[in-house]
């Protein structure tokens, strides 16, 4: 687990967090049969934030759920810092998630008996490990939470909840935060300081971030945009302006 | 982790509570019994060691063979030889008979079942009586009394009463008044009359015998040696000779294994079928709190949590809540207990009690069965959290994936179905032990609910939809929403009946079952009396005084009187009655129902020659012609011929002999007749005759004369209380699964929030709310109490067809099956009152944006 943390320091930061090899997924079988991926190749930066966009059906969540170990794919191979996640049982992939995987999830997912900073601490209590006080205590000041961390997820703002979800996912200090439509369920002033605080995330603290988004704006935060269609990559970009990635996934539709 | 599992019950708190409620009800009813029991067993021995507080050692007869119901004497001569032996300072024959003194005129008798005791008077430095006033009795006619017996009947010292005997009524002085012990020991409402040796001997045909004999040692010898040194001045085996301690702990041990088990066994076993009960419900409520949290375990999965702590947060939290019913439960337990004596007390049912025992034993059991149910029924639920996959967190309304064996369920119901009914057959009709056979019935049958449990949900669609048509016509939209919710999800609504459908068909068996006991009663009245009243000794078990019959026969409209008597025999190792009768008279008062042999065979019986009862002939395995060696509990021996076999579980259920025949064999000087069957005059007045009967008794208080109607009506009434006390045993379960009821609809409610949110928006009623939560408790409980009732129906039929040898009969409770449902009914509307509240007090807003 150490490993992992150095990993994630930048000044350590080079290479791929996550590499996926000509990935398949195919569900059904003879004439049902969908490629909801079809040889997908593609590898993720660390310090990077990346936005996965496409159509509806387009294969972009089935390409995270894969990444992120969740779910298997037909054929190809994921490697997560290092890791094959092929072969790998539900013990070794629990494992694996509680170590070098964060996520940030579109219905924030928070346990509403449990206070915001009981909330964010979670997965290092199930993990039965100990937070690092100064890296929490850095991560908690980034959400601005300040005096709201005593509070239950009732008494917060859709947009406060999904900034503790977002500190919960970075504790830990993954190799890579997953997000699955991390600003779906907020509106346009409150997904701005969720999305600010995963960029913050990346460049402060040199954090990895991959997305699912129909947001254009949310996209629009992000070092790098792949475009999805049919289960391929059909446009891999650098950072584009809100409009520009509209003008693309109108083309795509 | 276990922060999180606090943490999350704390935040269900009514949920929780209700779960806790389950199991707490009988973790209650385990504690209470203990506690109470624990409480009758040592007032028992207080009372024995408080007896033989001055006695060092005890001479007794020994049984020939185990029967409690009789008692042995010895000869009261060996009394000479235990004196003669050195170190004995004191030695007393004793004599233990019941009767009572009539004070003024009314009777000084015991109630409510502890025995009247009329003793032998004893030294005073053996005797656990001490007068506080008068003197202990000397001369003949002579009595002292308990100093209740004085209080109550207000008899003063040197007042001429009367004592009723065996041998009819005494007058008597009172010399004395007795006080126990020292004075603090209760004797739980029974009543002692001290009478000299000779007179006891006397009225209770017992000259020269004695029930013990009590020794007090010489200063300086200690119990343990004199009882050695008596043990081998006597060493006949069939004598047993222990310090008065031992003889304490004895008579104790014997009492309670007659009452205080008893009472234990049978109240554990309705604490059995509450925590029954409780399983099921809490096996429902974890499936349904687990169903519920899918999303939650599967973003604890994403977030790293493995499949184990999933399994641990379920279990723990069934440990949590186990721990705290069961604590609960025992706590409560102490006050049930408390509250039982005082009832017992109040109903002058004085069971005799002393201060609340809690022991150590008792604790334990209550935590290791409710800790232990609790989370034996949260496993399976456990185990399908565990199944949930993380990425259940990123879907919108993910549902619990099915258990692995779901698919089996149908199967897996059906081989327990049939193992159940093997054991419930093989109890019924196997030879072996009581016990035995009770346990594999009860496993067998709580297998078939099991069974019947798993399989109900196949059925909830097909009641719902006979159900909802009438619902419809009653309720309108309303019924038909609550026909579909109760419908939605099968397994959900069949675990929620299947709870009351156990307390509902243990109700519907007893009442059978009982029924069947008294049917079997009357139904031998009917068939077998020819006589219209019949002569017995008040109590249980007693013997009639020697006059009675010829008081009795010579009565005016008596056409004939007809004795029987008996004792105890044991025969290979069973023991039987053994039934003495006059063969002139016993055809002309009772109709064999003879499978060989016929009347005339009565009057060929002679000195050796038996009729034996049919299912004692088959236990026996012996046919006309072979023969029996019997052995009387007085030691007595006898060789019988077996020339006939009859019918009769239940008036002459043993083996019948002529009366002389019988007389030998008995160990006190009496006739041994308990019974006489009177026929009356066809011409005379009935009434008449038996008020005739009864002037002729007067003498006889022991005695007591009933029509046969009179006879029907007492078994009715004790088989109603035996009713009405199971109903009420039977009713803590019932009470539970409406628990269960109310459990699955709050957490149903709670599920529907956002749908009940909606159809309050499209303008249904607060009041149509509650309509639709109380129709749909109401399916629920119909679906139980009509399962149950038909399992009850079946239970109870294959008990009295299993011992249909032994008397009963199966009689279908239509009345009260009848009310069994409506009753079910009313559990439900009863159930949904809480829910219902919950569900019409939401805020439409509030509803509609629940996530």
């Amino acid at each position: 687990m150490s490993t992992d943390i150095e990993a994630a320091d930048p000044t350590i930061a080079t290479g791929d967090v996550v590499v996926a090899t000509d990935l398949t997924k195919i569900y059904g079988e003879g004439d049902s049969e969908v490629r909801a991926l079809d040889g997908v190749t593609v590898s993720f930066p660390r310090g990077q934030v990346t936005a996965v966009m496409g159509p509806s059906g387009s294969g972009k969540s089935t390409l995270m759920h894969i990444l992120a170990g969740l779910d298997r794919p037909t054929g190809g191979s994921v490697l997560v810092d290092g890791t094959e996640l092929a072969g790998l049982n539900d013990q070794k992939l629990t494992l694996l998630r509680r170590d070098k995987i964060g996520f940030v999830f579109q219905f924030f997912n928070l346990m509403p008996m449990l206070t915001a900073k009981e909330n964010i601490e979670l997965p290092m209590k199930i993990a039965g490990s100990v937070p690092d006080a100064e890296w929490e205590a850095r991560l908690i000041e980034a959400t601005g939470l300040g005096t709201r961390l005593t509070h239950k997820p009732a008494e917060l703002s859709g947009g406060q909840q999904q900034r503790v979800a977002v500190a919960r996912a970075l504790l830990s200090r993954p190799a890579v935060v997953f997000g699955d439509e991390p600003t779906g369920n907020l509106d346009s002033k409150t997904s701005a300081e969720v999305l600010a605080l995963l960029r913050r995330a990346v460049d402060e603290f040199g954090q990895t971030v991959i997305m699912v988004t129909h947001d254009a704006s949310a996209a629009a935060i992000a070092d790098r945009v792949l475009f999805l269609r049919d289960g391929k990559i059909v446009r891999d970009s650098g950072r584009l302006s809100a409009s520009e990635i509209f003008d693309t996934i109108k083309t795509l539709e | 982790m276990t922060g999180l599992v606090l943490r999350g019950l704390a935040s269900r708190k009514l949920r929780s509570a209700l779960t806790a409620i389950a199991i707490l009800l009988g973790v209650t009813m385990i504690s209470g019994t203990l506690v109470l029991t624990d409480q009758i067993d040592r007032a028992f021995v207080q009372i024995f060691q408080a007896g033989n507080a001055k006695i060092d050692v005890v001479v007794k007869q020994k049984p020939p063979f185990e029967n409690v119901q009789s008692s042995v004497y010895l000869n009261a001569s060996i009394v000479d030889q235990v004196r003669k032996v050195d170190g004995v300072k004191t030695a007393e024959p004793f004599i233990q008979s019941e009767g009572y003194l009539i004070a003024n005129g009314e009777s000084m008798n015991s109630t409510g079942g502890a025995p009247s005791f009329v003793f032998s008077n004893l030294p005073q430095n053996l005797n656990p009586y001490t007068p506080i006033e008068g003197r202990l009795p000397a001369a003949s006619g002579e009595v002292a009394v308990a100093e209740e017996i004085a209080k109550k009947g207000d008899v003063a010292v040197g007042s001429q009463q009367k004592l009723a005997t065996q041998d009819g009524i005494k007058d008597v002085t009172v010399v004395g008044i007795l006080q126990y012990g020292n004075g603090d020991t209760s004797l739980g409402g029974s009543t002692t009359v001290l009478a000299p040796l000779g007179d006891v001997q006397q009225w209770w045909a017992l000259e020269g015998k004695a029930t013990a004999i009590y020794v007090k040692a010489a200063d300086g010898v200690s119990q343990g040696e004199l009882k050695d040194r008596i043990r081998s001045a006597l060493p006949q085996s069939d004598l047993i000779v222990q310090t008065g301690r031992e003889d304490a702990d004895e008579q104790a041990s014997i009492l309670n294994d007659l009452i205080g088990k008893i009472i234990r066994y049978a109240l554990l076993a309705f604490a059995g079928v509450a925590i029954l009960v409780g399983a099921f419900i809490i096996y429902n409520t974890f499936s349904i709190t687990v169903a519920q949290r899918t999303r939650e375990f599967a973003m604890l999965r994403t977030i790293g949590a493995s499949r184990r702590q999933i399994l641990a947060s379920v279990i723990g939290e069934a440990l949590i809540i186990g721990l705290f019913a069961s604590l609960a439960g025992i706590v409560l337990g102490l006050a049930l207990a408390w509250g039982l004596g005082k009832l017992f007390a109040a109903v002058g049912f004085g069971l005799p009690a002393t201060g609340l025992i809690l022991s150590w034993q008792t604790v334990a059991v209550c935590l290791a069965v409710g800790i232990g149910i609790t989370v034996l029924a949260s496993i399976f639920p456990a185990l399908r959290a565990t199944r949930i996959a993380p990425i259940a967190a990123l879907r919108e309304g993910a549902t619990l994936p099915v258990g692995r064996l779901a698919r089996l369920t149908p199967v897996i119901a059906v081989i327990i179905g049939v193992l159940g009914g093997a054991g419930m057959a093989y109890g019924l009709i196997s030879s072996g032990g009581t016990t035995g056979r009770l346990t594999t019935l009860a496993g067998g049958a709580i297998l078939i609910f099991l069974a019947v449990a798993m399989l109900s949900r196949y059925i909830v669609r097909p009641v719902v939809s006979v159900l909802g048509k009438p619902i419809g016509w009653v309720a309108g939209g309303v019924g038909r929403i609550a026909s579909e919710n109760a419908a939605r999800n099968p397994a959900r609504t069949a675990v929620t009946a299947a709870a009351l459908m156990i307390g509902i068909g243990l109700v519907v068996f007893v009442t059978i079952f009982v029924g069947g006991i008294k049917e079997s009663f009357t139904g031998a009245i009917d068939s077998s009396l020819k006589s219209e009243l019949t002569v017995s000794a008040r109590g249980f078990g007693g013997t009639l005084p020697v006059g009675v019959y010829p008081a009795v026969k010579d009565v005016p409209g008596v056409q004939v009187a007809s004795p029987v008597g008996g004792t105890a025999v044991q025969v290979g190792t069973g023991a039987y009655a053994l039934i003495g009768v006059d063969p002139a008279t016993l055809p002309q008062v009772y109709a064999f129902d003879w499978n060989s042999g016929s009347d005339a065979l009565l009057g060929t019986l002679g000195k050796d020659k038996a009729l034996v009862e049919d299912s004692i002939a088959s236990s026996l395995k012996v046919k006309p012609g072979d023969v029996i060696d019997v052995l009387a509990i007085s030691g007595k021996r006898a060789q019988l011929t077996v020339a006939g076999t009859y019918t009769d579980p239940t008036i002459l259920n043993g083996i019948v002999v002529d009366q002389t025949a019988l007389m030998p064999l008995l160990q006190s000087n009496a006739t041994g007749v308990n019974t006489v069957f009177v026929k009356e005059d066809p011409s005379a007045d009935s009434a008449a005759v038996q008020a005739g009967v009864e002037q002729a008794l007067a003498q006889f208080p022991t005695a007591q004369v009933q029509s046969n109607q009179e006879q029907k009506d007492q078994a009715a009434s004790g088989v109603n209380t035996i009713l009405v006390i199971f109903y009420a045993l039977l009713a803590l379960s019932v009470v539970i699964s409406l628990f269960g009821i109310v459990n699955t609809l709050v957490l149903s409610i709670f599920e529907r929030t956002r749908e009940i949110g909606m159809l309050r928006a499209v303008g249904t009623t607060r009041r149509q709310l509650r309509a639709m939560i109380r129709w749909e408790a109401v399916i629920t409980s119909i679906i139980g109490g009509v399962l149950g009732v038909l399992l009850g129906i079946l239970f109870g039929w294959a008990v009295c067809k299993g011992l249909e040898s032994d008397g009963l009969v199966f009689v279908f409770p239509t009345v009260q099956i009848a009310i069994f449902l409506v009753l079910s009914i009313v559990a439900g509307v009863l159930a949904a009152i809480l829910p219902a509240r919950r569900a019409a007090k939401l805020d439409v807003l509030a509803a509609l944006s629940y996530e």
